[in-house]
C-alpha cells in the first residue's frame, strides 16, 4: 500500500523486481540508474554483492513532483532470487504497489521462472497483497542470448496469452527493453494510484506527465 | 511494516558514538565549526552560529533529513562536506535495512520452520498414537485368536473325551451291574456249599471224606467267600469309578449351572487316585457342603485335573500331593500341593504360555496350565503358582462362591 503523508506532502510508493537468480533484476534497476529519465533521481543502494548476487536488496529511489506540489516517490527494490533468501523476498515484497517479475529467457530457466512466478503468488498471499489487483508486468530478459539458448518469443506469447499482464521483452545487460517495461508498469501503477489518490482531480497530474515524469519521454526502445 | 519501508531520522543514522568523530573531521575539512541540526531544528552536534551562516540541506532519497550549518565565508566546502555526510547517512540507512531486513527474515524462517517442525511433531505424535493402538489392537485380536482357537480344541477333547467317557460308562454300568448282583448271589451259594462241606466231614463214606481232604474242599469254601468279598468291592470301585467319570466329563452340563466344587474335586481326585503309584499318597481335604459355584463343571473339572495330574507327575513314583479347598470370605480357595521336583523360575514364568511343555515330545501338550488359567479367569477366578526347584509346587486357585 502507498504511504500518503498529507502533512509532508508526500506519496511514497514502492515498486519490487522479482524474479528467479541471475535474470537480471539488479541489472534493470542499475540502467535505470544510468539512463536519464525521472524528474528527480536519488544514489542507488546496492548492497555488498558475492558473485553478483544480491545478498539483502537493491534499492533505486526516484521520484516528481505533481502540479499540485504532491511529492511522488517511488522506491525501486530488487530481492534476491535466490532460493534461499525467501525471508528477505518476502519481507520486501510486503506492501508493494506494483511488482516487475524478470524472467531469464533461457531455455534452462524455464523451470526456475515458473517456480518462483510461483513462489511470488505465494509470498503475495502471505503479505496480504491481493494478487489478482496488484499492477504485474512481465519481463522476459536476456534477450540478447544466441537464438539456440533462447525460448523463442512466439512460444513466450503463446504461453502467457491468457494471462493479462503486459509481456515485455529485453536485455537489460545493453539497456534495450528496460524502460519499455518500467513504462509499461507506470502505466498500470497509474491507474490504481488515481483510483486511490486522485492523482488526476486533486493533484492535476494525469497518467502521460505521471509516465514521462517518473521514465522520461522519448525512450527509443521497443517493447511488445 | 517491513524494515525497507520504515523512515529513520536522523538521530538514528547519526548514533551518538558516531557524532563526536564526524563532527572533528568535518570541522577540520571545512576549517569552521559545524552545526547539524535536524528537521526540527534539534541539534546533534555544535552550537549554531550568531550571524550570518549557510545552512546546507542534507538530503537521503531525495528528501531533506536535516541541515548542515556553518558560518564561513563561501559554502563550497560546506557543500562538500554536507555531500560527505549524505554519502555516510545513506550507507547507515543501508546498513540499518539489511539488519532489521535479516532479522526480520531471520525471524520469518525461525518461525515458518517452528510451524513446520510443531506440524511434524504433531502428526508424528498421531502417528505414535496411531500405531500404538494399532500394535494393541492386533494384539488383542491375536489374543482372542489364540484363545478361541484353545477354547475350540479343548472343548473338542473334551467333547470327545466325554463322549468317550459317557459311552465307556454305558457299557461298563450294565455289566458290572449284573456281575456285582451274580457276585452277591454266588456269595450266598457259598453258604449252600458251606453246609454241604459241613455234611461231608460228618458223612460216614470215608471215600466221599477222603475226596473232601484231597480237594481241600474246607479251605476252598472259606477262601471262595473272601475272593467273592472283594469282587464285589472289585466291582464297586469300578461302579464307582464310571460315575466319577460321567461326573467328570459331564457333557450334558455345556450350560453354566450352579453346583458343589468340593463334590467335584473329591471326584476327580478319585480318578486320579485310581492310577496312582504305589509309592505316591494322595490327600484331598474339602469342606462340606460350603463350596457353592456357578459355571461349567467340565470346564473346571479339567482345570482341576490337568493342576492335579501336572503333581502326580512331578513327584514321579514317590512323594505327597494334597488337595484341599476350603471357603474363604467369598471366594473358595483350592490348593494342590506337591512334593516333587518344583520348577526353575524360567519354567515358572512360562507355565502358562501356549504349548509350553518340558516334558518328552508326544508325553506333553503344553496346554494343561492353559487351559486351566483360562478356565479359571473364565469364571472371574485366579490363579497362581508357587513353585522353586526341589522344592515342590503350589498352585492356589480361587473363584467366587454363589451365596444361597
Ligand atoms: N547476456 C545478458 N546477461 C545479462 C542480462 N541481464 C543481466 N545479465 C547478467 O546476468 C548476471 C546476473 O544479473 P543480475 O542483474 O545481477 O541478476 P539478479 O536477477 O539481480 O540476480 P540475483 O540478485 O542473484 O537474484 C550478471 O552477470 C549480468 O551482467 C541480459 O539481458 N543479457
Ligand atoms: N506341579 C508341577 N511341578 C513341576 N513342574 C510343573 C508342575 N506343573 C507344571 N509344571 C511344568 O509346567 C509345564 C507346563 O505344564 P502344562 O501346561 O500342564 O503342560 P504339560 O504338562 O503338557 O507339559 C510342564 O511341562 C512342567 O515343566
Ligand atoms: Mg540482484
Ligand atoms: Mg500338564
Amino acid at each position: 500500500m502507498a504511504d500518503f503523508e498529507e502533512d509532508a506532502g508526500k506519496l511514497t510508493v514502492k515498486v519490487v523486481y522479482y524474479g528467479p537468480a541471475q535474470s537480471g533484476k539488479t541489472t534493470n534497476l542499475l540502467r535505470l540508474h544510468d539512463l536519464p529519465g525521472p524528474q528527480l533521481k536519488g544514489e542507488i543502494m546496492t548492497l555488498e554483492t558475492r558473485n553478483d548476487r544480491t545478498l539483502f536488496f537493491d534499492l533505486l529511489p526516484m521520484g516528481l513532483r505533481a502540479p499540485s506540489g504532491l511529492l511522488i516517490k517511488l522506491r525501486l527494490f530488487t530481492v534476491p532470487g535466490q532460493v534461499a533468501h525467501d525471508g528477505t523476498r518476502k519481507a520486501i515484497l510486503s506492501r508493494a504497489d506494483g511488482v516487475v517479475f524478470v524472467a531469464d529467457s533461457h531455455r534452462n530457466q524455464t523451470t526456475n521462472n515458473a517456480e518462483s512466478f510461483d513462489n511470488l503468488m505465494h509470498n503475495a498471499a502471505r503479505v496480504g497483497l491481493d494478487f489478482a489487483r496488484l499492477p504485474l508486468v512481465i519481463q522476459f530478459n536476456t534477450r540478447d542470448l544466441p537464438q539456440d539458448v533462447l525460448v523463442p518469443e512466439d512460444a513466450i506469447r503463446n504461453d502467457w496469452r491468457q494471462a493479462p499482464w503486459p509481456l515485455m521483452f529485453s536485455s537489460a545487460l545493453q539497456g534495450a527493453g528496460v524502460h519499455a517495461t518500467f513504462a509499461s508498469l507506470l502505466e498500470v501503477l497509474y491507474g490504481a494510484l488515481d483510483a486511490e489518490f486522485e492523482l488526476g482531480r486533486r493533484h492535476q497530474l494525469d497518467r502521460q506527465a505521471f509516465v514521462s515524469g517518473l521514465c522520461g519521454s522519448g525512450t527509443t526502445e521497443s517493447g511488445s | 511494516m517491513s524494515a525497507v519501508d520504515r523512515n529513520f531520522p536522523l538521530q538514528d543514522l547519526v548514533g551518538p558514538s558516531l557524532r563526536g568523530r564526524l563532527q572533528s573531521r568535518l570541522d577540520l575539512l571545512t576549517g569552521v565549526h559545524t552545526a547539524l541540526a535536524d528537521l526540527h531544528g534539534t541539534l546533534l552536534w555544535g552550537a549554531l552560529p550568531a550571524g550570518n551562516s549557510y545552512r546546507i540541506p542534507v538530503e537521503l532519497e531525495l528528501e531533506p533529513v536535516g541541515h548542515l550549518i556553518a558560518a564561513c565565508e563561501t559554502p563550497d566546502r560546506l557543500k562538500a562536506a554536507a555531500g560527505l555526510l549524505e554519502m555516510i547517512l545513506q550507507q547507515r540507512a543501508q546498513y540499518l535495512m539489511a539488519a532489521d531486513l535479516h532479522l526480520e527474515a531471520v525471524q520469518s524462517d525461525y518461525e515458518s520452520l517452528l510451524a513446520k517442525h510443531a506440524e511434524l511433531e504433531a502428526s508424528e505424535a498421531r502417528l505414535r498414537v496411531l500405531s500404538r493402538q494399532l500394535e494393541d489392537r492386533v494384539r488383542e485380536q491375536v489374543d482372542l485368536i489364540e484363545a478361541r482357537q484353545r477354547q475350540l480344541y479343548e472343548s473338542e477333547r473334551l467333547a470327545a473325551v466325554g463322549q468317550l467317557a459317557a459311552g465307556v460308562a454305558h457299557e461298563i454300568n450294565n455289566p458290572i451291574g449284573f456281575v456285582r448282583s451274580n457276585l452277591v448271589t454266588a456269595k450266598r451259594y457259598v453258604a449252600s456249599l458251606a453246609e454241604l462241606h459241613d455234611a461231608i466231614s460228618k458223612s460216614s463214606s470215608s471215600g466221599v471224606r477222603a475226596l473232601s481232604d484231597r480237594l481241600d474242599l474246607g479251605f476252598i469254601v472259606e477262601d471262595f467267600g473272601v475272593l467273592l468279598d472283594d469282587c464285589v468291592q472289585g466291582a464297586d470301585r469300578i461302579a464307582r469309578i464310571v460315575s466319577d467319570l460321567k461326573s467328570f466329563a459331564s457333557i450334558d452340563g455345556a450350560e453354566y449351572e450352579r453346583f458343589d466344587l468340593g463334590e467335584k474335586l473329591v471326584a476327580v481326585c478319585g480318578m486320579v487316585e485310581a492310577a496312582l503309584p504305589p509309592g505316591v499318597s494322595l490327600t484331598c481335604r474339602v469342606d462340606d457342603g460350603s463350596l457353592q459355584v456357578k459355571g461349567h463343571v467340565g470346564h473346571l473339572n479339567q482345570a482341576l485335573f490337568n493342576i492335579l495330574r501336572n503333581a502326580v507327575q512331578a513327584v514321579r513314583d514317590h512323594g505327597k500331593v494334597s488337595v484341599r479347598a476350603e471357603r474363604e470370605g467369598d471366594r473358595v480357595r483350592i490348593e494342590i500341593e506337591d512334593d516333587g521336583e518344583g520348577m526353575t523360575a524360567e519354567v515358572r514364568r512360562r507355565a502358562f504360555e501356549p504349548f509350553f511343555s518340558t516334558r518328552d515330545v508326544g508325553a506333553g501338550t503344553g496346554l494343561g496350565l492353559t487351559v486351566a488359567r483360562d478356565a479359571v479367569r473364565a469364571h472371574e477366578g485366579q490363579i497362581e503358582i508357587d513353585s522353586a526347584p526341589g522344592r515342590g509346587c503350589r498352585v492356589r486357585i480361587q473363584l467366587p462362591v454363589v451365596t444361597p
